[in-house]
């Protein structure tokens, strides 16, 4: 992926720099020229210097930052965008760069938190830094097990037609659902990381007959690999629903602790029109992954629809606390308060779903 | 009279005696004890669902019908039996057989193609008693004759079509028309009635199907949502602004009066399904002022806030409190089931 740094460099052309001394402004003026004329090393020293001398230069952080980003000294560049956004929290781009040094330097807890915190006021981010951001939120959504989101993410670029190593392999692994970045697949894995992501890739990109024979050829080759069936499983959902749930519980024989599996069966009975069966499959679900909101979700609404609305309410509120941003579970759980008679919790509840889906992106 | 004239009034008959889509061959029929159901259900616009030639009432009615759009011509002709749906332009014709009137008092057609469905782009409005452009297709400028004619639909929505608009079309999701039947019969809504129905053939008692009646607000919405559309489902697909009058449930689930265990603000407690809803805006009143009274009683096990009583009127309570409203580009009235004060100027609420 391209890291856009020719780009950066315009992007803060707005920030002001402060009142400094003539000393100070002719390190300054140094720096700037030096990094006018591409002399990084030289531009790198001078910033460094005149930070030192002015912390609270915001300008000079930021181009200390970028340059270092560039310079691939990530962790020098992680340490000026993390002074920077003490300095200045307000600049999405700081964020975003602060993320993408974490990313690099292996913090990975902290790069996805910043990532997301330079998207969170809305406010646009230079294109070409936007899609760099992007692209690491996804492959970082993947590793902590938020797949729905970080599958969103990756479609964007795989219907962009972008054929990159590493995203087939961000695309592998999120569909496999495997909680890992590219770079620390085992070795041992990575044929199959690389195949499921070609499949979906393909899926994705709308190239059926291409799908049909990457599945026959993945399946043959990895019928017992754990999430292999499970992806079959979604694949078929549009195509051919009724073979859905062989797969299922094919994978369900290979990988027994697939909560996924367990809770989409589970949600099948229910659309299938009986919940009372869906119950103790969401009820496993929800009891070997209580961090996984697809399985407190299908417990709830079997729940919901089987009566029982005080245990409904408590799951459909822990799925909205795993995944605020899933409409589908906030629409659940203001439809299991509004039955519960819950009048103004309901109320509430249908608002924020309609807030949620005006500001969040469509069903297609 | 032909003999396929007689062969369908005679599934009529059959219809209106109650046979469900489980139809045993039993003595037993819907109607030898739910008679006045069985016999008042089946002349309802859910009952009828559709017409089929050669029972196209409407397009009988309407021997020739012309709409113009977007340079094409549409022409539906009727010779009593048969209906054809004609698109026409400068360069050609296309004319297909109408198979499937969809709707009683407004019709849209599904037309086949090349072995696809179609959702015809013009629809017969009873009002202003012509065609009209079918809702939802208004954008659509076509390029060609066949897009012209009609929109290609998907499978999904296809046997969605089908599965609220007749019985036994749909199984396992997929379309099976030659077990087709126009309308919802007993069995659509009652599931079980054809067990039901030979156990007591059997004489004995078997499994009764779920009682209906005895679901709460929330439950009837979501029952009725299957084809009417729930509110999870039109937030989820974010059809807002005023074409989502239409969904009633999503309308009612809005309003501040709507309490999903409140048996008093269900879909049923205004409209009976074995019957037409009434359109005289009085005869809803009784429901109102269940709630909006002085005197209404309190219902066992809800906490809710007391309605408060309207200080303008007792009567005719929907007249102002949900107002008729066209969909953008269609010309067709539907209640605003969003109850609320509505006061001169405000916007259409979400």
């Amino acid at each position: 992926m391209p890291r856009g740094i020719g780009v950066c460099l315009l992007v803060c052309s707005s920030l002001a720099a402060g009142a400094a001394g003539a000393q100070a402004q002719d390190l300054e003026s140094r720096a700037a020229a030096a990094r006018d004329a591409d002399d990084v090393p030289s531009a790198l020293k001078l910033y460094r210097q005149a930070v030192r001398e002015k912390p609270a230069w915001l300008e000079g952080w930021w181009f200390l930052g970028l340059l270092a980003y560039q310079s691939q000294q990530f962790a020098d560049a992680r340490q000026a965008f993390a002074e920077f956004t003490k300095l200045d929290a307000k600049v999405p781009a700081g964020w975003a760069f602060l993320g993408l040094c974490e990313y690099e330097t292996g913090q990975y807890d902290g790069a996805l938190e910043h990532l997301e915190r330079g998207f969170a006021s809305g406010a646009r981010l230079d294109p070409e830094v936007e899609q760099v951001a992007r692209f690491h939120r996804a492959l970082l959504l993947t590793r902590a097990g938020a797949f729905d989101r970080a599958r969103d993410e990756l479609k964007t670029f795989v219907e962009r037609g972008i054929h990159d190593p590493v995203l087939i392999a961000g695309v592998g692994l999120n569909a496999l659902e495997i909680p890992d970045l590219p770079q620390e697949v085992p070795a041992g894995q990575r044929d199959l990381v690389e195949m499921a992501g070609k499949t979906a890739y393909a899926w994705i990109a709308g190239d059926s007959q291409q799908t049909e024979a990457a599945f026959r050829s993945l399946l043959g080759q990895y019928p017992s690999a754990p999430g292999v069936h499970y992806l079959y499983a979604t694949y078929l959902l549009q195509s051919r629903p009724e073979a859905m749930n062989a797969e299922l519980q094919r994978e369900l024989e290979v990988n027994p602790g697939n909560a996924r599996a367990r809770a989409v069966m589970a949600l099948r009975l229910r659309l299938a029109g009986d919940p009372a069966a869906a119950v103790p499959l969401a009820r496993k679900a929800a009891a070997d992954s209580p961090g996984l909101g697809l399985a407190q979700y299908a417990y709830g609404v079997a729940l919901t629809e089987t009566g029982a609305l005080s245990d409904a309410i408590v799951h459909l509120q822990a799925a909205v606390r795993i995944e605020p941003g899933d409409l589908g579970y906030h629409a659940a759980l203001a439809t299991a308060y509004s039955e519960a008679g819950r009048y103004e919790d309901a109320h509430r509840e249908r608002q924020a779903s309609i807030k949620l889906a005006r500001e969040s992106r469509g069903p297609g | 009279m032909g003999r396929a004239s007689l062969a369908a009034v005679a599934c009529l008959a059959l219809a209106g005696a109650g046979y469900s889509a489980e139809r045993p061959a039993a003595k037993f029929a819907c109607a030898t004890c739910h008679r006045a159901e069985a016999e008042s259900q089946p002349r309802t616009a859910m009952g009828i669902g559709m017409e089929l030639p050669p029972n196209q009432t409407v397009l009988r009615a309407h021997p020739k019908l012309t709409f113009e759009r977007n340079g094409y011509t549409y022409t539906i002709e009727s010779d009593g039996d048969r209906s054809t749906y004609t698109v026409s332009d400068s360069n050609g014709k296309l004319s297909l057989p109408i198979r499937y009137a969809f709707g009683v008092h407004n019709q849209t057609f599904v037309l086949e193609h090349d072995g696809g469905f179609y959702e015809s782009m013009v629809s017969y409005y009873a009002s202003p008693n012509g065609l009209g452009v079918t809702v939802g297709n208004g954008k659509i400028e076509p390029h060609n004759l066949v897009e012209a004619m009609g929109r290609k639909t998907s499978d999904t929505e296809i046997a969605a079509c089908f599965g609220c608009h007749s019985t036994g079309a749909v199984n396992g999701g997929k379309l099976t028309l030659a077990s087709l039947e126009p309308g919802l019969n007993c069995g659509h809504c009652h599931a079980g009635a054809g067990a039901h129905m030979k156990s007591l053939a059997a004489g004995t008692a078997g499994p009764l199907p779920k009682k209906l009646g005895e679901m709460n607000a929330e439950q009837t919405s979501r029952f009725c949502g299957q084809c009417h559309r729930t509110w999870e489902e039109i937030v989820k697909l974010r059809q807002f602004g005023e074409a989502n009058v239409r969904f009633q449930p999503y309308r009612l689930a809005n309003s501040r009066c709507f309490v999903g265990g409140d048996p008093r603000i269900r879909c049923t407690a205004c409209h009976n399904p074995h019957a037409d809803p009434a359109p005289e805006a009085a005869a809803y009143d009784h429901n109102c002022l269940a709630c909006h009274s002085q005197d209404a009683p309190p219902v066992a096990g809800l906490d809710v806030p007391r309605a408060k009583v309207c200080p303008v009127a007792q009567e005719k309570c929907v007249s102002c409190h949900m107002p008729k409203l066209k969909i953008p580009g269609g010309p067709t009235l539907f209640s605003d089931h969003q109850i609320r004060i509505v006061r001169p100027g405000d916007p259409y609420p979400n």
